[in-house]
């Protein structure tokens, strides 16, 4: 990978070195790169030779956010980088009371969007070296050249149709606003499967969920999970069998889903993490259009102090029940 | 394992004719844990109780189930039985196959395996029933009653006269309400303001009586036996310890506004009081109309109070207390007849309703007392009475009948004709309603002795034409048209609820029915409680009715609400909830979607590697807790259980019916 982002890792490194070296913070969640140069993965830095490793480039994809739930009982405070999604998952902490906002010092960085590697090789069409990035375009190192290809075709798909680029809560923003997306196509799947007669729709997901291997990569990877005990794990009552079954990956799945209502900030990470996958960021869109569409257009995570619809009473809630 | 008894109720043929008796006692006594199974006619009599208090004790039963009709009915009866054979009555668990099964079956080869499932199911939850203690709550020894119209007078003075502190809240600067405004009551035609305005007086000089005139309840928290409540008292602008209501101040005010009380038929002035007898006499100054508010120019009251008690400064003020029980008396509003245009209501002054005919009878009214036409000034020789406007309408969605118009219709008839001998009434009308005591005689005599024509049919239209309106319409019982030329129109239009009904049964936390009236938690047995307890409801807030049902029932109410304020501890609820703290997460979703604030956080210490880790859970509050579990269906991780219904009971309900078909 060529370096196009040296300056940006130093401005990065320059803005949180002072706050690590200078004790104001004892840990910086931030990225390093992999094994491989497609791969940017977390970094715990806390010394000024762990801050050396820092990336900040097209493979940032992991969200940060979550690490605090475990490492906040190690350390008095943290500074995070955050991106758009990793910010909002920083405010979907602190609504749910797992995160103390004085505990925390976030560095906003605006995303360009993630690359998806996978996209890369297609793209490639064979083994593929490396790339630069210049002005909305990549260019890809092949054994045979170089290609050219736009930078927004090779996002992953949870950067997609991403509307919300700038972090939403930030100490410090180092970079300069990306601003509002559109994101058009964000329900299109969803509608799509709306559209489908109720066999149809059930034969979809259970193609879908019948790959699921049920390592909970996904409830890891999200920040809306912050229980101590998953339901899955409860031995009592048992909400969720242990077999290995379509009914069983149903029951997970929808749950899961259920348990995001409202509260999502659709970071798409359980997707992403996902080693089967399985489209999951589809059954957390068709709820945040339901919310959307029951109670008024609702962002989870962009506002901490907003409440979120299914916490609150307001007399035009729709009343389902007792309108025929 | 339990040593569960099963007791199975034929209820008459309400069970035993639709489910096997037999087949379900055989069945039940191969449930898990279940060593004693056994039938009876009637298990809520008292041979009924007797079997099942004789088998625990014969028996060594350690849980009962019965199989009867809904626990709403007999849940108490039994759990009563089973303390008196020495077991805790949580441990008791109550079937409910009668509205659950036989009444909604009727093959008995369908109803009987259900009986059977939902018995079973009931017997696993008992397995897991733990013995409950319901906690004893204080009882705030003080009423609070909303709406200080007649129902509101007569709750709030039977409460008083008990010993117990009441305070009203009336929205309106002066009590009184609806009733105020009437001129003649029927059926015996004595003058409503001479049998309200004492009643009016003695509520305010009662030394247990507090009005809060002007004033609007904010918030109501809490639960029955210690209502917290917050009040709003709107700035009057007046300070009442100073005013001595001599009228100065509304005589030399220059600015006026149409007047409430009058129906908008006449104006009154910017600072008021609402009628001549109104209590407290302390004037209120109306912002919208007052030059000062206005355009900061006039001040003439001010400067005319003799006592100074005019002070433009005074703000809203928030009451907060606590009461034992509330009343909720909010009495009614008219409906507004320009939705039914044919009547042609609004476009022309001889066009009234029933409650502003009223006021022109009244001496204090627009017209001094001189039954007279609007446009005019002449009184009316022909005058139409058109009944149900807005009531029996099922086109429009109206379908109850307002009650008291058949009968203020045949009064105002009367009236007319002792102030006008020589006029001439005539009433369309659907059905004549006289049911009450004298209501029949009275009507007839109106119809027989003051020559009111009643026709049987319905109005098509009403349009002006020279100087008279043309009332056409239909004789249903001979099918001719008719036409009247008429010199005024009188609409009995229907009573509806308060507008701002729903916004109250919110607050207060009541429901209503379609059309906005109250909800009784039981329409024969329960005519006054609501299903929240501690809060009842008198007079037309409730259904249409007259002032003698207002009274019987606002008397109902004060009954209800003293025995409640009697009560040395109320029995709390034992079925609360409450949090695993160690798998709570502290996300304190429970404390937002509580509605009895009974959930705090709390700070817990966990041991963590070598140390001590301090970490926020949630706490239920037992005295505040009602059992609702909104808050257990609300925890993502189950880490609260509704004691009682906790998940593990349910889900081995659900196991119970799932599992084995």
């Amino acid at each position: 990978m060529a370096e196009r982002n040296i300056e940006s890792v130093n401005k990065v490194r320059e803005a949180v070195s002072q706050d690590l070296l200078g004790g104001r913070i004892d840990l910086l969640l931030g990225w390093e790169k992999g094994h491989y140069w497609w791969q940017s993965r977390p970094l715990f830095a806390r010394s000024e030779e762990d801050l050396e490793k820092l990336a900040w480039d097209s493979f940032c994809a992991v969200n940060l956010s979550r690490y605090l739930l475990e490492e906040l009982k190690d350390h008095d405070k943290i500074g995070v980088l955050v991106k758009g999604c990793d910010a909002r998952a920083f405010n979907r902490l602190l609504q749910d009371n797992m995160v103390k906002r004085d505990q925390v010092i976030l560095y906003g960085l605006p995303c360009p969007g993630m690359l998806d590697y996978n996209r890369l090789i297609e793209k490639a069409g064979g083994a593929l070296l490396g790339i630069t990035e210049e002005n909305g375009r990549v260019i890809l190192n092949i054994e045979s050249g170089e290609q050219e290809a736009q930078r927004d075709d090779l996002l992953l798909d949870k950067c997609k149709d991403c509307r919300y680029p700038d972090p939403a809560v930030y100490d410090q923003l180092l970079f300069s606003p990306q601003g509002e997306k559109e994101g058009p196509e964000r329900f299109k799947t969803v509608e799509e499967l709306e559209e489908m007669s109720a066999e149809e729709r059930f034969g979809y997901w259970e193609k879908e969920l019948s790959r699921c291997l049920r390592c909970y990569a996904c409830r890891q990877a999200c920040p809306f999970c912050s229980c101590r005990e998953c339901f899955v794990e409860q031995e009592n009552p048992r909400w969720q069998g242990r077999a290995y079954q379509p009914s069983e990956n149903f029951m997970f799945h929808l749950v899961r889903a259920y348990h995001g209502t409202g509260r999502c900030i659709d970071c798409g990470e359980c997707e992403r993490s996902c080693p089967v996958d399985i489209p999951l960021q589809e059954l957390n869109r068709k709820l945040i259009k339901d919310i959307n569409e029951l109670y008024g257009d609702y962002e989870a995570g962009l506002d901490a102090e907003q409440e979120p619809p299914l916490l609150t009473y307001r007399p035009d809630d729709p009343a389902a029940f007792s309108e025929k | 394992m339990p040593r569960t008894g099963v007791f199975i109720c034929h209820c008459g043929s309400n069970i035993a004719g639709t489910v096997d008796i037999d087949k379900t006692v055989e069945a039940s006594r191969n449930f898990p844990g279940v060593v004693h199974a056994d039938e009876y006619r009637y298990l809520c009599s008292e041979m009924g109780q007797d079997i099942i208090t004789k088998a625990i004790k014969e028996n060594d039963l350690d849980r009962v189930v019965v199989g009867t009709c809904s626990p709403r009915m007999h849940e108490n009866t039994f759990r009563k039985a089973a303390a008196e054979a020495g077991l805790n009555p949580y441990l008791l668990e109550v079937a409910n196959i009668r509205e659950h099964c036989s009444w909604v079956h009727k093959d008995m080869e369908e109803a009987t395996p259900k009986a059977i499932a939902l018995l079973r199911a009931a017997a696993a939850k008992a397995a897991l029933n733990e013995a409950l203690e319901a906690p004893r709550l204080d009882v705030e020894k003080r009423a609070l009653v909303i709406g200080g119209g007649i129902a509101g007078i007569q709750a709030a003075l039977d409460i008083a006269e008990a010993g117990y502190v009441v305070d009203i809240v009336e929205k309106d600067p002066s009590i009184g309400g609806r009733m105020a405004q009437l001129e003649k009551t029927f059926p015996t035609l004595d003058c409503s303001a001479c049998i309200l305005t004492p009643k009016m007086v003695e509520a305010a000089q009662h030394p247990n009586i507090n009005l809060l005139t002007y004033s609007e309840v904010d918030e109501v928290k809490g639960f029955v036996g210690q209502f917290d409540v917050k009040i709003k008292q709107k700035a009057r602008y007046v300070d009442p310890v100073k005013c001595t209501g001599c009228g100065i101040c509304w005589e030399k005010c220059p600015s006026k506004a149409s007047s409430e009380f009058e129906m908008g038929l006449a104006k009154r002035k910017s600072i008021y009081v609402p009628f001549a007898q109104a209590v407290p006499m302390v004037p209120v100054i109306d912002r919208d109309s007052c030059l000062y508010f206005r355009k900061g120019r006039c001040q003439i009251c001010e400067q005319e109070c003799p006592p100074q008690a005019i002070d433009y400064e005074q703000q809203d003020e928030i009451i907060e207390r606590r009461y034992g029980a509330i009343v909720v008396a909010t009495g009614f509003d008219q409906l507004d007849p320009t939705i039914y245009g044919e009547y042609g209501y609004g476009q022309h002054p001889d066009i009234l309703t029933g409650l502003e005919f009223e006021r022109i009878f009244n001496a204090s009214g627009p017209t001094g007392g001189k039954v007279v036409k609007l446009s005019d000034g002449k009184p009316p020789k022909k005058v139409v009475f058109i009944q149900c406007i807005g009531s029996r309408d099922k086109a429009r969605g109206m379908n109850y009948c307002s009650k008291i118009c058949c009968m203020y219709t045949a009064k105002q008839a009367i009236l007319l004709k002792e102030k006008v001998p020589d006029a001439k009434s005539y009433v369309f009308y659907i059905d004549v309603r006289t049911g009450g005591k004298g209501y029949e005689e009275f009507q007839r005599r109106a119809a027989e002795e003051y020559d009111v024509a009643y026709m049987r049919g319905q109005v098509g239209k009403i349009f002006p034409e020279d100087d008279h309106l043309v009332v056409r319409g239909i004789d249903s019982l001979t099918n001719r048209n008719i036409e009247i030329k008429a010199d005024m129109v009188v609409l009995a239009a229907a009573t509806v609820a308060r507008a701002d009904a729903p916004e109250v049964g919110r607050l207060v936390g009541i429901n209503s029915d379609s059309y906005h009236f109250f909800n009784e938690a039981h329409p024969k047995l329960k005519p006054v409680e609501t299903h929240t307890a501690g809060i009842f409801i008198a007079g037309a807030c409730q259904a249409p009715k007259d002032i003698p049902e207002t009274v019987s029932q606002a008397s109902a109410a004060a009954v209800k609400a003293i025995g409640l304020l009697s009560k040395e501890k109320l029995q709390g609820e034992a079925c609360t909830a409450e949090v695993i703290q160690s798998e709570c997460s502290g996300c304190l979703n429970c404390e937002a979607i509580c509605p009895y604030t009974a959930i705090t956080p709390v700070e817990i210490e966990e041991r963590y590697k070598d140390g001590v880790l301090k970490r926020t859970v949630a706490e239920v509050n037992p005295a505040l807790c009602q059992g609702c579990g909104s808050c257990a269906v609300t925890c993502r991780s189950g880490s609260i259980n509704l004691k009682g219904f906790s998940n593990d009971q349910i889900m081995a309900e659900v196991d119970a019916i799932c599992l084995q078909r």
